[in-house]
């Protein structure tokens, strides 16, 4: 049944992108790129977060705000009013993060969709869902520095949620506030969380690509000036403005809610603290399992035919899913290189033996000689 | 052993899907079902070349989107030469057709191979 519904919108994906390829060719196919355009979106982060790093200011003190000693809020006010061109990195600052999520959302479901998620590729699967809880907790830390009105309500939720955990929560709790209470410290840990956390997905995008030869990293320059054209025009219709400057003494009862990343708060308002803690869980588990929801065939790996490898590693050049590596050959051996197979990686997909000019590598599903014996069989000469 | 087809169709299964009713309309072809088109050899090519066939029909799907990453990317440089192990120099490249389409794309695909079929049944 669930293989049946996958099937009818594995034919629904591809019908979409036949219609995008008549649009777009399919060298322009943005859904050829799916995994590249979250990608590109983090470049611009990267970027335009660097410039309002270069302004911003982590602190919360507003006790000498009268004679002009600025805080977090006052120096985002800055970037956004008096900066040039301020307004626009902020802004971008933020689509962007909105729209690597939904990049993310895309590049799974197509992935789901298209039967791409399983098996070999649990790897991928798992560190993806990794990175997408990491990047929707950066967002959220990216809510708190500005610190108006909905930081303080978002910190204080988040706070209490931390409490309720039993024997974790306190010690949590510390850390995030960087002490017990909101001060300055708080705000520069903030900021660290939010950066060191974004540096750090680069290390989890290592493990979602170390199994893939020459992932696709970048859209085509066109898609790109698409990608930032479009999160541009949102950036004018929609500009950013920072509520109310937080104040400690006065507690907020309501807030804008950015569906993206702020959904777990709109929860938290609704339930009570136990279950959302058990929702946010669940979904993260239920998530993480779905590859090993079907049942899939083990995959009988590509065999080396070891008399037969002269060590060309075209093999090891073209295998997809880095699954082949040169070793050296034994000293019997005419020759200096051979290839093995790691079976964990291997998919069966055959590109090696499609690569291979000595018949030197098989895969038992279907080995050569069983092809070349099919070939004769239907075109042949007798 | 049923009659000699004259065109030879080695073909990815998860590109275009031919069944049993299409192949009575494309009587000249013989079809050869590969996991991924990337596992198609030049020997392969050139092996049915060489027992009889006048030509080779290649499938994959669209260039940009393999169920396997890159197989029909890799197989269409091979074909044309940039990347190797390629087709041998005297191998007749008029009798040699990619198809790069998806699983829904048949139509195309059977009127593509009857048109290939006719001008290379017709190749000196």
């Amino acid at each position: 049944m669930y293989q049946e519904v996958l099937k009818q919108l594995n034919f629904i994906t591809l019908e979409i992108e036949k219609l995008v390829n008549k649009i777009t060719t399919n060298k322009y196919n943005p859904f050829y790129y799916h995994g590249a355009l979250p990608q590109f979106y983090l470049w611009v982060l990267y970027l335009t977060g660097l410039l309002l790093f270069a302004y911003y200011i982590p602190t919360v003190d507003n006790a000498y705000l009268s004679k002009k000693m600025v805080n977090a809020w006052t120096s985002v006010d800055y970037i956004t009013k008096t900066l040039p061109f301020g307004a626009i990195f902020r802004g971008m600052h933020r689509y962007a993060g909105d729209a690597m999520v939904i990049t993310i959302i895309l590049h799974m479901i197509r992935v789901w969709f298209t039967d791409r998620y399983r098996q070999y590729r649990w790897v991928q699967w798992t560190s993806g869902v990794l990175l997408l809880v990491l990047v929707l907790f950066i967002g959220q830390t990216g809510y708190y520095l500005v610190w108006d009105d909905r930081s303080l309500i978002l910190t204080r939720m988040t706070v209490s949620s931390l409490t309720y955990l039993p024997v974790i929560g306190e010690p949590i709790k510390h850390w995030f506030l960087n002490g017990d209470l909101i001060s300055n410290l708080t705000m520069s840990n903030f900021l660290f969380i939010h950066i060191g956390l974004s540096f750090s997905l680069l290390s989890f995008l290592w493990i979602h690509y170390v199994r893939m030869t020459r992932p696709v990293l970048t859209p085509p320059p066109a898609i790109n000036y698409i990608l930032v054209a479009l999160v541009l025009l949102v950036v004018f219709i929609y500009p950013i403005n920072s509520g109310q400057m937080a104040d400690l003494n006065h507690q907020p009862t309501s807030f804008d809610i950015d569906w993206f990343f702020l959904f777990p708060y709109w929860l938290m308002a609704k339930v009570n603290m136990g279950v959302y803690w058990l929702f946010m869980l669940a979904g993260v588990v239920a998530l993480t399992v779905v590859p090993w929801f079907v049942r899939s065939k083990p995959v009988e790996a590509a065999e080396v035919v070891t008399n037969k490898c002269t060590g060309c590693s075209l093999c090891y050049r073209d295998c997809p899913w880095q699954a082949i590596e040169m070793v050296p050959a034994p000293p019997t051996s005419r020759f200096k290189l051979l290839a093995t197979v790691k079976p964990y990686r291997c998919t069966g997909c055959g590109v090696c033996v499609g690569a291979c000019a000595f018949d030197a590598i098989d895969v038992p599903d279907l080995p050569d000689a069983k092809v070349l014996d099919q070939i004769k069989g239907l075109v042949g000469a007798t | 052993m049923t009659e000699k087809k004259k065109v030879l169709a080695l073909m990815c299964e998860r590109s275009v899907d031919v069944n049993d009713a299409d192949l009575q309309n494309l009587s000249d072809l013989g079809v050869v079902k590969f996991p991924c088109s990337g596992m198609i050899q030049p020997l392969m090519i050139e092996a049915a070349l060489k027992a009889g066939a006048c030509g080779v029909v290649v499938t994959g799907c669209q260039i940009g989107d393999c169920f396997y990453r890159e197989g029909n990317k890799l197989l269409m440089e091979r074909l044309l030469g940039e990347r190797p192990p390629g087709l041998k120099k005297n191998v007749d490249k008029r009798r040699v057709l990619g198809l790069w389409l998806s699983k829904l794309q048949k139509s195309r695909f059977i009127d593509d191979t009857k048109e290939f079929t006719n001008f290379v049944v017709n190749l000196k």
